[in-house]
């Protein structure tokens, strides 16, 4: 019996700026089960960070949630004032920031700043236990526990992610996010991030959600896939369906965006036009203007977000029919 | 060694930077950013430059356009007229003229034009500092250009501010400035990985079709060996200032033969969730090639390496059939 | 070259029109920009409102007074009982100790201090300029030279120098505006401007200058300049401000060898003993003094609102 941790119905967030109001997030809803990680694909400007702030809620002043539902583990995080949310954060949802290096601060070493994370969220702890947990948080994300007094200028990229994947499990969350933890790292030590935090996700039995421009690495790491564009969520899906039969235009057009070194060569397909400006999203399905499969009806209203296939959602007025991409 | 009939051979290239110890003081540390290499480029073919961060490929591309003076070696580029001219041994006058056989883009598309100057001013720079042209012809020439990089109408981008632009049209005006004064190759570095994953796609089907159309070859640096693929014929793979391995681009995925070629492209990704990838593990990071011991580079790393790799010097690049290079005492 | 020529690319309107509609659409972007902070319009309407006072005097002069009553310098009036008389009909702000006008000397001075402030300002800018930007392109002994020269020129006593220096030689204006602006040019605006230099020099659009082959003056010209040209014009706005306090300074000193100023209207009433007599003699301090806090205030908050405009954080797009 599957347990839900966390369910996000038509989640919908603004930024307002001095050119106008920024449509950053519109109507995505999904569910992710305990132990399950979903990843979050999509190009710059699709919403998939800003999703992750408004979950964990950490929103600057000219952002605003301004309709949806957040549950996680039963609970409504919604409607939380801060004081409940300094519960939820961390000790519920925890998250792993893009470009690591940016989110240590450098004048203090890595254990202390885990140390300072785990009594910000347990009032009980004392310093010296609190070390030991970090030790334990080192050795689980494969540091050596000594590495715990240096400073972050001291550790390499690939020490530093994990130092932060560190910090991010320090409080047990049931959900972690994962937002571009490996952009900035080299290949090799990229895949060595990405094979511990499977492994750290199974042992803990956590959900995850992973956050990522790049197919491969979603591919790698997701149960199942969020396909995003424009602040919308254009298909939902465990990984093999949307890989073998997308039925979203984008997503077909993304999966063919990739080269691979494996396979044969083939022909990539190019996407006329550019990603849209989201202070004046086109009208109706925002993909229209670079849709192949467009219509007039695609144009003048939105589609919805719903059930095309047995646990397989999408957001298209003509979805396609595909067998083995 | 070299091909006579190759565009562009490079030998024994090498680039150290000195490590200042002090305002007066030479220094007796060094940088071997790139450690004798050897590589060729044939006309309307190209070499993607393949590597970790820290390996000297960028520094690779930079000297191949006299951005770096190179410590050492040779850079002879093929002119129809004047044959073989190594470049590496030009100055003034010459080195100006020779220059326009010689073009680079860069990775930023949002750093590598001047925000001031129009785009016009942007493309038409390399035909004013060579003296090429007059107004009006240069005018022509530009707009027809970007009209080829696909910058329709080129009328109403040619007065435009590069800020009013999107990425993946200012790194099209980064091309046509490369190719404006008809370079005989390009050094493209990175050129894709900052823009949207599909924009990408139509950034590098451009270079490919001007490359056939302009007779242009490229050095494509990059990290990705999955763009590397897509973009070229020969792959040369860089550790630490080195040339590891180098071969036809299907051949060395299908059949990488140094221990360091293998893990990196066991570490890649792929696209797809059934596909059951066994990464090789190596241990350790990349180290800054400071002053390196006279050993194999990959020697602390190296799942294979034994005694013999650590006392003896790097292991040069070797043919071992086809045209593919390596160089290991292993293989 | 490019052999096929698309007729869809014919260029019909000159380029010196383009350039010149550019220019003209890039001062309207600034000034938008510029208008929406109430510091620089205050600024600016004060900076107006004095520029109107230096074109007034000659145009007073000619047409509306008397030279032999109301030149600033030589005119005295016989038909006032005492001098200094207080302001009445037929002088506005009275006249001074020595029989002058004072309304005619303040619109003189105006004249004065912006000609002295400008100059200044723009010769140390200048200066500043092609300093930083050599310094910062060459690097090396050129740049370490300059830098520990701003260092020493940053270090020291500017108002004691010119005490010193213009009880030496007598200064006239020009000669003033000189000295002051080489003193500030080699001083930390230098420094700033390089650091701004630098990080120009590091751009990928420098490297591909050279790559084509641009020379070392090419690159400097058409591009690090430009670049540089905003905060040049922010500096310029700021050492005004300070010339013209530095010149009121030295004429309350009486230092200076010029024929009126606005210091020198403070220097003259000092001379006669008017400084702390009382409040009906304000209108021998008054004027003077209001004008320079103004006129300085006025181009500080110019300097100011530019300040946000050109600031690289901020200017950014």
């Amino acid at each position: 019996m599957t347990i839900k941790m966390l369910s996000v119905k038509d989640l919908t967030m603004h930024y307002t700026t001095s050119r106008g109001e920024v449509s950053a997030v519109n109507n995505v809803s999904f569910e992710i089960e305990k132990g399950q990680s979903l990843g979050l694909v999509g190009e710059s400007g699709c919403g998939k960070t800003s999703i992750a702030f408004s979950l964990i809620r950490l929103l600057p002043d000219n952002a605003q949630i301004k309709n949806g539902e957040i549950i996680l583990d039963n609970e409504n995080i919604t409607a939380m004032n801060k004081k409940q949310l300094l519960q939820v954060r961390w000790k519920g949802i925890s998250m792993v920031f893009q470009a690591a290096m940016n989110a240590l601060n450098p004048i203090f070493s890595v254990g202390d700043q885990i140390v300072e994370a785990i009594q910000a969220h347990n009032s009980d702890i004392n310093i010296k236990n609190a070390r030991v947990k970090v030790a334990e948080l080192f050795t689980l994300v494969g540091l050596d526990p000594q590495l715990m007094d240096r400073y972050p200028h001291e550790l390499s990229g690939g020490m530093r992610q994990r130092a932060v994947i560190a910090m991010a499990l320090s409080c047990n969350p049931k959900l972690i996010i994962a937002d571009e933890p490996t952009t900035a790292l080299d290949v090799i030590v990229q895949d060595r991030i990405l094979n511990q935090l499977k492994e750290i996700q199974k042992r803990l039995d956590m959900s995850m959600i992973y956050i990522s421009h790049d197919i491969a690495v979603i591919a790698e790491v997701s149960d199942r896939i969020g396909v995003m564009y424009a602040g919308r969520m254009a298909e939902l899906a465990d990984a093999k369906t949307v890989f073998n039969a997308p039925i979203h235009p984008y997503t077909y057009a993304l999966l063919g965006a990739f080269p691979s070194i494996k396979g044969k060569k083939r022909v990539l397909t190019t996407l006329p036009g550019e990603p849209p400006d989201l202070l004046n999203p086109p009208s109706g399905c925002r993909f229209h203007p670079r849709c192949p499969r467009a219509t007039s009806q695609c144009q003048q209203e939105a589609p919805p977000f719903v059930e095309h296939k047995p646990d397989h959602f999408a957001a298209c007025w003509h979805p396609m029919e595909v067998k083995n991409v | 060694m070299s091909d006579t009939n190759a565009l562009v051979t490079v030998e024994h290239l090498e680039k150290k930077f000195p490590i200042s110890s002090g305002l007066f003081k030479k220094s007796n540390s060094f940088i071997h950013a790139v450690d004798n290499i050897n590589f060729e480029i044939q006309a309307g073919s190209s070499l993607g430059l393949v590597g970790e961060s820290g390996c000297g490929k960028t520094t690779t591309g930079k000297l191949v356009t006299r951005l770096y003076e190179p410590s050492d070696g040779h850079i002879f580029i093929n002119d129809p007229e004047m044959g073989q001219v190594d470049l590496a041994s030009l100055s003034g006058r010459s080195l100006k003229a020779f220059r326009k056989q010689v073009q680079i883009i860069f990775q930023d598309p949002y750093e590598s034009l001047n925000p001031r100057r129009t785009i016009f001013d942007t493309v038409a720079e390399p035909l004013v500092v060579q003296g090429l042209g007059n107004i009006a012809e240069r005018e022509e020439w530009v707009a027809d250009l970007l009209e080829e990089v696909g910058l329709t109408p080129a009328k109403s981008f040619l007065f435009r501010y590069p800020h009013e632009l999107s990425g993946g049209q200012r790194q099209r005006v980064a091309i046509a400035r490369a190719l404006i004064i008809n370079p005989s190759f390009i050094v493209a570095d990175e050129p894709t990985s900052m823009l949207d994953v599909s924009i990408r796609i139509g950034v590098m089907q451009l270079m490919i079709e001007l490359a056939q159309k302009m007779g242009v070859s490229y050095l494509y640096i990059t990290h990705d060996l999955a763009v590397a693929r897509y973009m070229c014929q020969r792959i040369a793979v860089m550790y630490i200032g080195k040339i590891i391995e180098k071969a036809e681009t299907e051949e060395l995925l299908m059949n990488p033969l140094h221990p360091y070629t293998q893990a990196l492209i066991s570490a890649v990704p792929i696209p797809d969730p059934t596909f059951q990838r066994a990464a090789i593990p190596i241990k350790g990071g990349v180290s800054a090639p400071i002053d390196p011991p006279d050993q194999c580079r990959f020697y602390p790393r190296c799942p294979r390496a034994d005694d013999f790799c650590k006392n003896n010097p790097h292991p040069p690049l070797e043919d071992k059939g086809d045209g593919h290079f390596v160089a290991c005492y292993k293989v | 070259m490019q052999a096929q020529t698309t007729s869809s690319s014919k260029i019909t309107i000159p380029i010196w029109r383009v350039r010149l509609n550019l220019l003209w659409k890039n001062f309207k972007a600034n000034w938008k920009l510029f208008r929406k902070n109430p510091i620089g319009l205050i600024g600016l309407v004060i900076i107006i409102i004095f520029a109107l006072m230096a074109i007034s005097h000659p145009i007073l002069m000619k047409y509306v007074w008397e030279p032999r009553v109301y030149d600033p310098v030589i005119g005295y009036d016989i038909e006032v009982f005492a001098h200094p008389s207080p302001p009445s009909a037929r002088h506005l702000l009275g006249t001074d100790p020595l029989g002058r006008d004072i309304l005619s000397q303040l619109l003189y001075g105006t004249r004065f201090s912006f000609i002295l402030g400008i100059s200044s300002a723009l010769i140390s800018v200048i200066i500043a300029t092609t300093i930083g930007a050599i310094s910062a392109y060459y690097g090396g002994v050129v740049d370490m030279i300059f830098m520990r020269l701003a260092d020493v020129v940053t270090m020291l006593p500017f108002i004691a120098i010119l005490v010193v220096l213009s009880a030496m030689f007598e200064f006239t204006g020009f000669t003033l505006a000189l000295v002051y602006g080489l003193l500030v040019g080699f001083g930390g605006q230098t420094i700033v401007i390089k650091s701004q230099a630098l990080s120009i020099k590091v751009k990928p659009y420098i490297e591909s200058a050279r790559a084509s082959g641009g020379s070392d003056m090419h690159i400097i010209f058409t591009h690090m300049l430009p670049n540089l040209l905003p905060i040049s014009f922010l500096f310029m706005m700021f050492t005004v401000t300070n010339a013209v306090f530095a010149e009121a300074a030295l004429s309350f000193f009486g230092l200076l060898n010029i024929r009126m100023s606005w210091g020198i209207m403070i220097n003259t009433a000092q001379a006669a003993g008017y400084l702390l007599a009382g409040p009906e003699y304000f209108h021998l301090l008054l004027p003077a003094g209001l004008a320079i806090t103004l006129l300085c205030s006025a181009f500080y908050m110019v300097g100011r609102a530019l300040d946000e405009i050109v600031n690289p954080r901020l200017r950014d797009r």
